[in-house]
């Protein structure tokens, strides 16, 4: 797997399939753990998607005293260890995003894991799979780089470029997973 | 016969113990492909798989499309017919109930002739039912009054097209030619919520640089991204298409060569636009002059552009105005028949397209033959095996059905597939007539707000388990395949239909198998009508990802763009349309001084049968509410989620305020989803289209009140 789950907000439309896709997902036990947001609804109907950043270290993971997350040889930050899983909810508190998720029933968190039961086998995950304006993409590290340049080409033909105080639009919004081969 | 389709390199993932079967979604035109997961040992429907390799909608879905399979397996499923008795909905068998329906259809139309049995038909259900709901009411019934909630839906695109190209189909290009046009023209329509699947074409033209302008009065999510967004007030859509071909003309974006050689009435249309300046276009609209200005430019100089609309342009009094008026738009800038451009319209129902081609409207046979042409009553009669005398004359369409049963000239209904209790304009009205009625059956999967007035009601089986065919948003026939048996004693609605007709003596007109056997019989019968079928199998969509009509000889491909050399009126020339401004039915006074518009969500389909027992599409959105600008909620002194009570001549409903600046200020908007006292149709007009016979759901003034505390 060497594949970037790429975010482009301003693309979402605020229909929340990836929110319905996620609970579809073999290991995910029919809850979802991405979610959609308005910026503010009473200035626009803008939205934005939002999943597991799938850190490098994850705030999840470190701040977990039972050492309940594990993450996989891809990178992928997956869902609390059942049998580790104390249910402390350090986790839902430490994550920057508001990704991980608490089953108060099973008294364990929940969390996304890129699908990894088909990410894995190079299958796109449910949401990026779904996303009907292709705000959410699983796509190769070349055509991420691609697309990155493409919006640099665009900024140029519409003559725009990063002011003091607009840096942040001009920031990358990509983020995933991708091997330390790449 | 192979039930997973699937190209070369496409990778899905198959859990084990499971099959996938392919298919379509059962909600919108879009009619986005996927695949059903079928557990192999119980036989059940237990999911969803991405469908990446449909030509049109690439694996995408929205909300609606992924919990779709959700219904198939509902606890609230109807599994045996019901049989009210003593107010009270008793299981029986199919026999007591067919019995039942016999004695009381027999027993009415001996008492007051043919006509007094109606048929109330939908389109969110395959070709092959659609066609035969038109045979069932003019066969096995023998009445004149059939019609169908297309009226509420497609009816002045229809109309509108007819008028202008001499030809209704919905598209006059495949979609996936989108992605390369350079300006779309959007009117009335919030495709990214009601076609959500089909903003990946729009962006995807926008990535590389095309232009969007949106008309409606809500600043939707599609109208946030807009290079213009013509704020527009509700009815006035004539006007701002009048007001941009002044300036088109004005400004001499007009396709000169294409109108002269293919178009009728320029000179007319010039005459009538004159009076469409920006400023008089501004009063009328809203709008304010430069956007207007502003986007006429941006239409008229790109050299690919695509107008579309919808039921926000289209459900109006001036409805065909509004459709033919934007057609027109298209044909000055010489669009029409050309890669990348051309006009169309979003259909709403999964099978809006197919089912208002095959003959269940009132006034029309199949193939799109007009039931008053008499050669196509003889060549229909004859695929039928009836004597040209026989075939019922043209009756009224749904709206003005009610009327007659309010006054007793219908005493009989089947409604199948359709909520009209919901669905209507004016369901106080609606309620009352149905109430007046002798003897209701009505055909469904979930005991709809129609059904629980219904004396019998038929249990009809989900999408998924029969075989067929939709015609999309597009104009492609597809298939729709048989996932898995139907539950309980459930039965197709051809089945059913065939088993009345059976009861009523004209068993021998109904003798099908399977839903191929109708399917070839509605080949047959649409052979030489504009909507040619004849053309299409089962085995060459599968081949070729779906065939687009017309297909007339069995070695046509199909057309994916229509209109390339001539259009399909009487002269093979366009007819532009020359309508004024008319107004909405319905004006603002002092006591009604807010426009009320209705449009859907996301979250929910139509009457909301069955998306609305879909546990994540309730949760996101489990009832109504009325949309309205901070200034006027400022005005009313209302506060976000405060219940106002919102009142018209026709009725009142109490709803929730959601609060944005994403809407006009004197305008407010309520979803339609909701049936008894949560349906804001209790409210809406209705002023049907002169021609169309469309209600004006978009257009009424209405009361605001805060409630006492």
């Amino acid at each position: 797997m060497n594949k970037i789950m790429y975010l482009e907000f301003e693309r979402c439309i605020g229909c929340r399939a990836c929110q319905a896709a996620c609970r579809e997902c073999g290991d995910h036990d029919a809850k979802e753990r991405n979610y959609v947001e308005y910026v503010d609804f009473t200035e626009s109907r803008q939205t934005f998607p939002m999943l597991c950043m799938q850190c490098k270290d994850p705030a999840c993971a470190r701040v977990c005293p039972a050492n309940a997350i594990q993450i996989t040889e891809e990178g992928v930050v997956l869902s609390a260890m059942e049998e580790k899983c104390i249910g402390c909810r350090n986790c839902t508190f430490g994550c920057p995003f508001g990704i991980p998720k608490f089953d108060f029933e099973k008294n364990k968190m929940y969390k996304c894991d890129m699908c990894y039961d088909r990410t894995r086998d190079d299958i796109p995950p449910m949401c990026a799979s779904v996303c009907p304006s292709e705000a959410i993409r699983f796509i190769d590290f070349d055509e991420m780089q691609q697309l990155r340049r493409r919006r640099t080409q665009m900024n140029l033909v519409e003559g725009k470029k990063p002011q003091e105080g607009n840096k942040w639009d001009y920031v990358p919004e990509f983020f995933g997973v991708y091997t330390d081969s790449q | 016969m192979s039930q997973f389709l699937v190209k070369e390199g496409v990778k899905n993932q198959i859990r084990k113990g499971e099959k996938l079967v392919t298919t379509h979604c059962c909600y919108c035109g879009m009619q986005c492909g996927m695949h059903i997961r079928v557990n192999e040992k119980t036989n059940k429907v237990v999911g969803v798989e991405p469908r990446y390799d449909w030509v049109l909608t690439r694996g995408k879905m929205c909300p609606k499309g992924v919990t779709a399979y959700q219904t198939v397996d509902h606890p609230d499923r109807i599994k045996r017919p019901l049989i009210k008795k003593n107010g009270q909905f008793v299981e029986s068998s199919w026999d007591e109930a067919l019995d039942l329906i016999e004695n009381k259809y027999k027993e009415l139309q001996r008492n007051y002739g043919k006509d007094s049995l109606s048929v109330y038909g939908g389109v969110s259900m395959t070709n092959e039912k659609c066609y035969l709901v038109g045979k069932y009411a003019r066969v096995a019934l023998g009445t004149r009054y059939l019609d169908y909630n297309g009226r509420y839906c497609m009816s002045s695109a229809a109309g509108g097209f007819n008028k202008t190209l001499g030809m209704d189909r919905g598209s006059t290009l495949p979609w996936t030619e989108l992605e390369h046009t350079d300006c779309f023209f959007m009117a009335g329509s919030n495709t990214a919520e009601c076609h959500p699947t089909s903003i990946q074409w729009f962006w995807k033209a926008k990535d590389k640089g095309a232009k969007i302008i949106v008309a409606d009065p809500r600043e939707t999510a599609t109208a946030r991204v807009a290079d213009v967004h013509l704020d527009l007030l509700p009815g006035t859509d004539s006007a701002l298409a009048n007001g941009i071909m002044h300036l088109l003309i004005k400004h001499d974006y007009v396709d000169n060569e294409y109108v002269q050689e293919r178009c009728n009435n320029f000179g007319e249309l010039k005459e009538m636009t004159a009076k469409f300046t920006p400023e008089y276009t501004s009063k009328i609209t809203g709008i304010s002059v430069e956007k207007i200005v502003k986007a006429a430019h941006i239409f008229g100089k790109s050299p690919r552009s695509v107008v579309m609309f919808a039921r926000g342009a289209e459900q109006q009094t001036a409805g065909v105005d509004n459709v033919s008026l934007y057609t027109s738009m298209a044909l000055l800038r010489g669009q029409i028949g050309k890669f990348a451009s051309g006009v169309a319209t979003f259909t709403g129902q999964g099978n809006g397209q197919g089912g208002r081609e095959h003959g269940q409207k009132s006034d029309l046979l199949p193939g799109y033959r007009k039931l008053t042409d008499p050669k196509a009553v003889e060549y229909i009669s004859g695929v039928w095996g009836i004597k040209p005398e026989e075939m019922p004359k043209p009756g009224v369409s749904a709206y003005e059905m009610f009327d007659l049963m309010k006054n007793k000239t219908i005493r009989g209904l089947h409604v199948i597939c359709s909520n009209p209790v919901v669905s209507s304009p004016n369901i106080n009205h609606v309620y009352e007539a149905l109430r007046e009625l002798d003897f209701l059956v009505v055909s469904d999967f979930f005991l709809s707000e129609t059904a629980e007035l219904a004396d019998v009601v038929l249990p009809a089986t989900t999408w998924a388990e029969d075989e067929g065919t939709t015609t999309n948003i597009e104009g492609r026939v597809i298939h729709i395949r048989k996932v898995v048996e139907p539950i309980g004693e459930s039965k197709p609605d051809w089945e059913i239909m065939s088993l009345i007709a059976e009861r009523m003596g004209k068993g021998k007109h109904f003798q099908y198998r399977e839903p191929r056997e109708i399917f070839n019989e509605l080949r047959l019968a649409s052979k030489g009508g504009k909507a040619d079928y004849y053309g299409v199998t089962y085995e060459k969509i599968d081949e070729q990802d779906g065939v687009f009509w017309p297909a007339p000889t069995e070695d046509h491909p199909g057309s994916p763009s229509v209109f390339k050399e001539k259009f399909a009126t009487e002269d093979g020339k366009a007819n532009l349309a020359v309508c004024d401004w008319k107004g909405p039915a319905e004006v603002k006074s002092t006591e009604y001084p807010i426009w009320l518009t209705t449009g859907r969500v996301v979250f929910h389909y139509l009457s909301g049968n069955q998306t609305r027992r879909v546990g994540f599409l309730k949760e996101q959105c489990p009832e109504p509410f009325v949309e309205m600008h901070p200034e006027l909620a400022s005005q009313y002194q209302v506060i976000n989620g405060e219940k106002v009570k919102l009142t018209t001549p026709r009725g009142d409903m109490i709803v929730p305020v959601k609060i944005t600046k994403a809407i006009r200020k004197d305008v407010v908007f309520v979803p339609y989803h909701w049936g008894k006292e949560l349906a804001v149709n209790q409210l809406t007009s209705p002023a049907l289209d002169p021609i169309s016979r469309m209600p004006e759901f978009k257009v009424c003034p209405v009361k605001l009140e805060k409630l006492a505390k």
